[in-house]
Parts: C-alpha cells; structure tokens; sequence
C-alpha cells in the first residue's frame, strides 16, 4: 500500500531506519514577523506554528520551541532569507532517522513515552519534542500511519532495539 | 482444614507444587484457593514469632499468607497467596521457616516472646555497647521475610503512557456502571481492576441485574480501555496516576519476555470506586490458621467453589457476616455458632443458632487446623468445635488512592470508618467505600499479648498498650515504635483496629487519635518494573559513539563514562591494561597516536551577539578572540565554583564553537540553555548543542603536525588555531589544542564520515609508528601535564585560584561567578589548592590522604595518580589545604582502607614542559 508522501506502510507496524539526510537548526532571534514573510517567499508556504510542519519537495521545516525549527532537506534558500535575523547550525550528523509505521505506530510510541500519540492529540503534520525511554527524540507524523522519529545518533541503536522488543507487546 | 474442600465437583487441570508437594488447581483459581480446596491449612510463618499462618483474606489485604513463587531470578518473594493466579508449573514456596514449615525451629522465638514486644529494637540499644555488638548478628539474620533472588531477573519491564477523560479504579458495580456511563457519553474511559476478572464484589455476591462481563464488552466497544491485572499503585499531583499491570504471574514465564508494565496515567477525572476492606476481631490467636475475614469466605464458596471450613463459627458486629452464613449453609457447611456482638441482629438462615452479645475470645487448634473456638457470650465462656471462624470486624473504606490525592477524610460513627471526603483533584469516590454498613465499636475479648493486629509484623493489642505504656502518645510515634502498619501490606488490615485501641487508652474518639500518613504504592511494586526497559542497564541505554563498531574491531578495554562506552585502551600481543595505556602514551610522547574524543560536549553559538553570551557563560575572555583562534577556558556556577572547562573557538565572524567536559555535557547544554532563554533572552544569538553532529579525532604527538598536513594538504594551524580543511573527501574541522602535553589537534567531522576519517588517520599515524590511544593513555598524558579533569580536580569546590587558573580569568569580569568569587571566604590562604606529588617511595595510592605524620588530621586528597610515561617513578595531583605555598614540603599519602601510603614531596603540578614549548612548532 502507497500512501501520500511515498510512504510505504506494511500490515505489520516496522521500524526502519532511513538514510542520514541535511539537518539545520533554525532559529530566529529578531524581527519574527519579517522573517516570516521572507521565508513564505521564498519557499511558498509559512513556517509552520508550534508543534506543526510545512513543506514543500525539497525542505520542511518542524516547529519545535517558540523560536526553533528543524529544517530537514536542501536548507540553502532558507539561508539566504535570515540576514542577521537568525542562523541555521547543522546537526544532521547527529540525527537518525527512524520511519515507524503500520497499524501500532501511535501504541509503540507510548512504550516509554510521556505524551499523548492519539489520533485526536497527535495529527498528522504535527510535530513534539518529547522524550521515549529518558531519550530526548523528535517526532514528526508524516501520514495516519506512519511517524518519523529523530534520535540521537548515540541512542538509535538502543532505541531501535527498545521498540524492537516492545512491539509484541502492542501485537504488532 | 481436614481434607478437600470443592463444594462442586469439577476439572482440577492445573499442576502446581507448594513447598515440593504437587497439588492441582482449577483454571481461575488464585493460589490461595487452590491450597485451600487441597486442603493446605498452614501456608506460612509469622515475621517476628514464626507462628503458624494461614489464609486470611481473598485479597490483596492478605497479611499472612505471603510466599515466593518461581525460581531462580524470576522468583518474586512475598507474594500474596491471594494475589497470584496459578498457572500449569507454578512453583510456590513458603519463607521465613527452618527447617520446614511444619517444624520451623525458630517458632522458639514465640517463648521469647515477651522480650521482644514493642520496641524491643531499640531497648536492645540500652546498656554498653558492646552488648549490641551481641545482638547485632542476630538480629540480622532473623530480620526480613522471604529471600530476594541471587539471579538476574530474565524478564523485561514495559512503562508505558495513558490518557483518558476518565479513570475509573474498580470493577464493583459502581466502579463498571461509572466506566459504561462515561463511555457512553462520548469520554475517552480507562477501567482499572486488580484482580484477573472485572466484578468486584459481584463475583461473591452476583446481582443478576449486572453481569460484569457483558458491561466490559460494552465499554470496550464504545473504546474504552479496560486493564485487568493492574493496581492504581499511586496517585500523584494534577491527576497523574500510576498503574501496575501484571502482563504474567509472579514467577510465570511472560509471553512477550515483558513481566509487568508500569502505566503513566494522565487523568482528566478519577473516579474511585474502590470498595471496602473488612476488619479483623482482635482475640487470642486470632492468628491462627482457620481464621478468615467473613466475606473471604464468601467468596472462596462462591467465586471458587471452595469451602474452607465444614464446621464454621461466625462472629460479627454487622449484618454482611449473615450473608456469608447463609453461602455457608448453601454449600452444606455447618454452621455451628454466630457470634453477633450486637443485642439484635438480621435474621439467619435456617438451622444457624446466633447468640447475640457474644464475642470470640480464643481459639486452638493444630498448626495445620482449628479445633476450637471459645466465645464470650453474655458474660460467660462458651466453647464450639470449629475447623474455621469466619470474623467481621466492620468495614474499613479503600481510600488510599483518595488520601494519596490530597484528599480530606470524614468519620461515620455508625461505622465507626474514616469515609473519604474533599478532594483537591478532580476525583470523586463512588460505591460502597462511601457507605460501609454500621458497624458499632465492640471491646475485645481475650488476651491482649495473643490478640494480633498487625499480623504481618506480629503487632498485638498488648503492644500497643505497652507503647502506650511507655509514653507513645502519637500514633505516628506508635506506628515506628511498634511497627504496626509498616509491613508490605501497610497496615491494610490492622490501621482501624489499632487506632480503636489507641483511642480506648486515650480516652479520645477515634479521629481524635489520629491517622498516619498514606504513601503509595498501594501494594508492593518490584524494583524492576520502577527500572522499566532498562533495568538490565542501570536504567539506561547504553550511548554508542559514531565509531563504535570500528574500535569494536580492535578489541578495546572498554570504560564506561556516564552512559557512554570509550576504549579505556587497546592491548596487543596479550598486554594488561596498565602495559598498553603505558604503551599508548609513550607512542604519543615519542611519535603520534590517535584517540576518540566524539563524546567532547560541544556548542554552536551563532549571532551578533555570540560572543556576549560566551564571555557571560566562559569565565576567561572570548570576545577578543580573533576568527581562527580559539583558547582554553572554563566556566563557573554562580557561587565562583568551576563547574566544567573546556575550549572556545571563533569559526567566523559571527560563529563560534564551544567545547566542554564530556561527563558534564548534558549540564553545560541545561546551563547555556538557562543562559539563553532565562538570564539573557536579548540576545541575539542562536545556541545548538552539536555534541553527536560531530565525531572528533585528537592526533597528538612531535609527528602529529606532519601526520595531518599530509592528510589535509595543507599547513596545520598552529597551537589553539583553527582551520576548516577536507580529510579523507570530508570537510573537517581542525582545531590545534593539546590535553596531552604533545603538539596536537582535534579533527572535527560530521559523524556520518568519521570513520573514513579515522581510517586516514590511523593508517598514516601507524605508517609513522603511532598507533590509537584509549581513556587510560589520555589521563597518564593529561596528570603528568598537569591539566585538570571535571570530576577529578574540578569536584565542585574549587576556585579558579584553587586550580592555579586564577590568571586566566576576565579582567572585565561580568561572567557567571564574576561576583560569587569575591566573598572573601574564597581568599582564605588555607583552601584546598592543586599541587603535583612526587614519590619518594612506591607508587601513590589514589584517593590517599594527605598527612604530615601518622595520627595528624588529613590536609587533603589525591585526586589522580600515575606514573611518569617516560621516565618512570610514581607522580600524582592533588587538593592539598594551602598547597600554592607548599611546594618542596615532604608529605604522607595514606589510604588506610586499602593498607597503602606513600612518601610524597609537593611540586607545581605541572611535570612535563611546564613552558608549554613542545606545543610550538
């Protein structure tokens, strides 16, 4: 089954790690508002507000703090819209990937976790910075049945591992 | 008990052993109700008294009947017999008894037993002290109940996060009718029950209006949650609830390698309905096997089909002890006698005698078995034959879980019970906790000293009254005094009981006496289930640096530094650890090596304003830095303490990179995270913890500078410059800085490319004659330098004057700590400053104190020792108590834990190029 988004979702819920992929900080320290509208310009659609995501083919950027985005993609047009108003800091290296999709995804996702991956409390396009099993992580649904997990290079092998063993537990 | 005791004829298909004897059990059955339809009478030992113990309850109140069930480092001891279903394999042993439960030599204690009442403990501290010396041993061994297991537990432990509109805690009628009601108006309902079936007090007195299971299905099908298995353990501040779900028996092998799991609820509304638990009747060997609580009884005939006695004695101060005659007389018991404390009383059922104003006041039986059950009946003594005695003290309301919220207690006379009241979270009680059925105040009869409270700790009335005896006024003071109430079941079944007896001898109402502290958990919760996942790892995941696999190839001694694993040292051709970071380390001084320094805290700081956050959070000057150089610095707490150093680099005009300690780089990111946002939100600066982003490689030594600038075909900068460069295809960072005393460079790399980097690096470093260094190597290098390591030299408490960094600091001041350094207390001349040792002697026991002669008060600590890498001979650093003015001073270093000392001369702590000119080119 294909979904939207190219994400290919299987009757039984998986983990898959995907390739290392360009990730930028964003934050904005001065002049928001104008920031914003040279943002919007310059990659056709808004920054996304808090907890959310937008993007288009080449870039999305996810809100995680009131003055924060990760940018996942080609980041140099953003780059040249911040002037002095902001930066962006590389941290790809440091990030994997992990796509989990399938019927668990939002169950598995409780496993360790601290916040609510209902349907109702988590949408799809909604972002979280949270914490699964004491590791800071970033999660980002990318379809009804699929969520993308950042984790920190130095825990992926521990978590992937974590919600290996866990997923009998949702009947996975 | 005399013999099985199915009231229905049925399939006993499950095999299970107790103490080694193969029983059998009926699907469904809890242990307790299997050993008792095999005719098990005698189930355990008394904690204090070793006295025979049976099955009391039919539920998680049970005091007596605690065993340990499985083996091996599954085995969970002190479990309720009550509270464990069998399963085909079970295997349960009885505790606390030697050598048999039968014949348990230390039942000796119970002759003891009138010197070891209330607070025999802490009497047994009377006298010399040598006399505790004595009763030390003792103690010790009788102390505990059950044994912990010696093995790993094999299984795992899930945690897990829950959300609902609304909890409900209970599967009674009220708690099933609340749950469905919720549900059906559209709330997002979890339904808690501890127990393996949703009933509650239905499945020992069934109302055909409610069939629990057909309500489950209901409020499953509307979405609701339902967990059988799990017990609200806690209740915690804004409705936060913690859950133990049993995904297995205790001892059962799980299904999914998963044991339990402990939920994190967050509630929108609570909602109690958590029932009543009956109250014992204080008499003389109330303890005894054949004693029950009335309404267990009930419920083994009815729930299981079990009947624990044929000739049964009542005894009661309420109605509901009348039904359980009537379940008796159905399932063709005798019963012989009921005891109703009261003048009057409901009807009993046909062919039962009551005797009204009528109260127990012994029995006697075998260990195994009651005989005989002596009452008080309008004054005078009357004795019956009885193998059981199903009592009801009254009712005592499940309100834990209220109390646990902060919620306030009201007192019902009629039913003499602590009835919850106001609550400050949204959470309401329901059901029968909220009208427990009267039940007036009885005076006990029979001796005090054989009258049990508190069963699991032995606690008598005669205890209580011997605290009170003794002065005990408070019932917190009787509670630690007399232990009541502090055993696992946390006084479930004694509080009330106990608290009438205080009020008696006070002359004060109950209330007035006062109630103890409810704390969670609700039951016991093993410690593996707190641990959660990683229980096996110290509670953790375990953090793989980018070229863990590749230092895995070369088999490393491995050091654990935190969470993190880092090669300690890589031996060859056999060689110990201190044989090959020698090695190491002498590669670096004569040659080059190569170490992994990825797990370097490191910080991103961009803006016009970067270099005004670091010269707040950096203790040394930055803003002067020019772009492409860097210097060491370090940081302070508010108080002036060092808290972590490190270095800073100005990668251009606006960028900057922060190092810092690896053991302190989760504190430094909430420390410039506080800067950032709380102190400093003006500025116009952007912070990023780059800590994984980047792998680093330090190659150090005379051939390091040759080593790199063939590798990067390009000059290396020199000493605390920076480059960008590309290594092995890979853009790096170069940045020249030296913990080892060597010229020397960390390579930063983006993790993703770090291990063709390594590999370039490694090849031309052996090409050389280097070779990697590991963990071990680095700290020979960095104390025969002199250099300071956070948790080592920087513990906390010293300044930078204490660590001979004085000079480095600002001169403009205004850093963190810029204030907290001028409180003169940290310019007295006798603080604990860093010094080298030299040994004039052995080697130098680290941690050692330092002292000027046997018997002299300690003037300091080693902090770290090693040996000189290319000259030999024992050197170390130091705190020593006014050490910048005591160099040349001859010393001892004693450690006296591990029989060692040496002779030490204070030096400077730097011993290798103090001038720093091997750095230079």
């Amino acid at each position: 089954m294909i979904l939207p988004g190219n994400v290919i979702v299987t009757e039984a819920t998986s983990i898959i790690a995907l390739p290392a992929a360009p990730l930028h900080v964003l934050e904005i320290w001065s002049n928001p508002q104008a920031v914003a509208t040279r943002v919007h310009k310059a990659l056709g659609f808004a920054l996304p507000a808090m907890n959310h995501s937008a993007g288009n083919a080449t870039i999305s950027l996810m809100r995680f703090e009131p003055t924060v985005w990760l940018a996942e993609g080609d980041a140099s047009v953003l780059a040249d819209t911040l002037g002095d108003d902001g930066a962006l800091t590389a941290i790809g290296g440091g990030i994997v990937r992990f796509r989990i999709a399938g019927p668990g995804w939002r169950e598995l996702l409780l496993e360790g976790g601290v916040f609510d991956t209902s349907a109702a409390a988590f949408p799809v396009g909604a972002t979280a910075a949270t914490v699964i099993d004491h590791v800071g992580v970033r999660l980002h649904v990318e379809s009804k049945d699929a969520c993308v997990a950042y984790v920190p290079s130095s825990y992926a092998q521990s978590l992937h591992h974590f919600w290996d063993e866990a997923l009998p537990l949702i009947g996975a | 008990m005399s013999g099985p005791m199915r009231t229905e004829s049925g399939e006993e298909t499950i095999p299970f052993t107790f103490d080694g004897t193969t029983y059998q059990a009926r699907p469904g059955d809890t242990l307790a109700a299997a050993l008792l339809a095999n005719g098990v009478g005698l189930v355990a030992r008394s904690f204090k008294y070793h006295r025979p113990r049976g099955i009391m309850t039919a539920g998680i109140e049970e005091p007596n009947a605690l065993v340990t069930v499985g083996t091996g480092g599954r085995a969970e001891p002190n479990t309720r017999a009550t509270d464990v279903f069998v399963y085909p394999g079970m295997v349960a042993q009885s505790q606390n008894r030697w050598p048999s439960l039968s014949f348990d030599v230390a039942s000796i204690f119970g002759l003891a037993a009138p010197a070891l009442g209330a607070g025999f403990y802490y009497k047994t501290f009377f006298g010399p002290a040598k006399h505790w010396m004595l009763y030390e041993g003792f103690i010790r061994r009788a102390a505990g109940l059950g044994n912990a297991p010696t093995e790993p537990d094999p299984d795992n432990f899930s945690q897990r996060a829950g959300f609902c509109d609304v909890l409900v805690v209970g599967t009674g009628p009220a708690g099933l009718k609340a749950a469905l009601d919720a549900a059906e108006a559209g709330k997002r309902v979890m339904l808690v029950e501890q127990d393996a079936v949703p009933g509650g007090s239905l499945l020992r007195d069934p109302d055909p209006a409610l069939d629990p299971a057909t309500m489950v299905k209901r409020i499953k099908a509307l979405g609701g949650e339902v967990l059988l298995r799990t017990t609200a353990s806690g209740y915690w501040d804004h409705n936060f609830l913690t859950l133990t779900q049993r995904l297995a028996e205790p001892g059962e092998v799980p299904a999914h390698g998963f044991a339990q799991r402990l939920w994190h609820v967050r509630a929108g509304r609570v909602v109690l309905a958590t029932g009543l638990i009956e109250r014992p009747v204080p008499f003389a060997n109330n303890d005894h096997p054949g004693v029950m609580l009335s309404q267990a009884v009930r419920s083994y005939v009815r729930r299981w089909g079990v009947l624990p006695g044929k000739r049964v004695v009542i005894a009661t101060n309420n109605d509901d002890a009348y039904l359980t005659a009537a379940a008796l007389v159905e399932a063709g018991a005798e019963v012989v006698a009921l005891l109703d404390a009261r003048a009057s009383g409901p009807a009993a059922p046909a062919g039962v005698t009551v005797y009204h104003d009528a109260r127990p006041y012994s029995v006697a039986g075998r260990k195994h078995a009651l005989r005989k059950v002596t009452a008080v009946i309008g004054g005078s003594e009357q004795s019956f034959d009885a193998d059981l005695i199903a009592v009801s003290g009254g009712f005592v309301p499940v309100s834990h879980l209220h109390m646990q919220a902060g919620g306030k207690l009201t007192w019902d006379e009629a039913a003499q019970a602590f009835i919850p009241g106001e609550t400050p979270q949204v959470c309401e009680t329901i059901g029968s906790a909220l009208s427990p059925p009267a039940a007036p105040a009885v005076a006990p009869a029979g001796k005090a000293k054989k009258s049990f409270v508190d069963f699991q700790n032995d606690v008598s009335l005669a205890d209580i009254d011997l605290a009170w005896q003794e002065g005990y006024r408070s019932v917190e003071h009787l509670k630690r005094y007399t232990t009541l109430g502090m055993a696992t079941d946390q006084g479930k079944t004694s509080n009330m009981v106990a608290l009438s007896r205080l009020a008696e001898k006070q002359g004060v109402t109950v209330p007035q006496a006062g109630l103890t502290t409810f704390r969670p958990p609700f039951t016991p919760v093993t410690m593996g289930l707190l641990a959660g996942a990683g229980a096996r790892n110290a509670g953790a995941h375990v953090r793989r640096i980018p070229l863990h696999a590749l230092h895995k190839a070369h088999e490393p001694i491995w050091q654990p530094l935190g969470y993190w694993f880092r090669p300690r040292a890589y031996p060859v051709n056999g060689e110990g650890l201190a044989e090959a970071a020698l090695r190491e380390a002498r590669t670096v001084r004569t040659v080059a090596g190569l170490s992994d320094v990825s797990t370097l805290g490191k910080f991103e700081v961009s803006g016009p304003d970067a270099a005004a956050l670091l010269e707040l959070v950096c203790a040394t000057t930055v803003g002067k830095l020019a772009v492409g150089r860097g210097r060491y610095t370090f940081m302070l707490r508010e108080d002036g303490m060092v808290f972590d150093d490190g270095t800073v680099w100005r990668l251009a005009e606006n960028r900057y990179l922060l190092t810092s300690s690896t053991g302190g780089a989760d504190r430094m990111a909430g420390h410039l995270s506080y800067v950032r946002n709380s102190l400093r939100p003006d500025l116009q600066c952007s912070v990023v913890n780059v800590q994984e982003h980047y792998a680093g490689i330090a190659l150090a030594g005379p051939r390091a500078r040759a080593i790199l600038a063939a590798l990067t075909g390009a000059e290396p900068p020199r000493h605390m410059g920076y480059a960008p460069g590309t290594l092995a295809g890979a853009p790096v960072l170069v940045l020249a800085a030296s913990y080892s005393g060597e010229r020397a460079f960390e390579i930063h790399v983006e993790a993703t490319h770090a291990a063709a980097v390594w590999h370039a690096i490694e090849t031309a470093t052996r090409a050389e004659g280097g070779a990697p260094y590991g963990l071990e190597a680095m700290e020979l290098l960095r104390i025969e330098k002199g250099h300071v390591v956070v948790g080592g030299e920087v513990d906390g408490r010293s300044t930078p004057h204490d660590l001979g960094l004085a000079g480095m600091l600002s001169k403009a001041g205004g850093f963190i700590g810029a204030a907290g350094l001028t409180r003169p207390a940290l310019s007295a001349l006798n603080r604990n400053n860093l010094v080298g040792l030299i040994s004039l002697d052995g080697p130098i026991p680290e941690g050692g104190m330092l002292i000027k002669r046997a018997g002299t008060s300690p003037q300091g600590h080693v902090t770290a020792a090693a040996r000189r890498i290319l000259e030999g001979g024992a050197i170390a650093l130091a705190l020593l108590e006014g050490g910048h003015k005591r160099h040349g001073e001859e010393l001892t270093v004693t450690s006296p834990t591990r029989g060692e000392k040496a002779r030490v001369r204070v030096t400077s702590p730097h011993f290798y190029d103090p001038a720093g000119e091997r750095y230079r080119d």
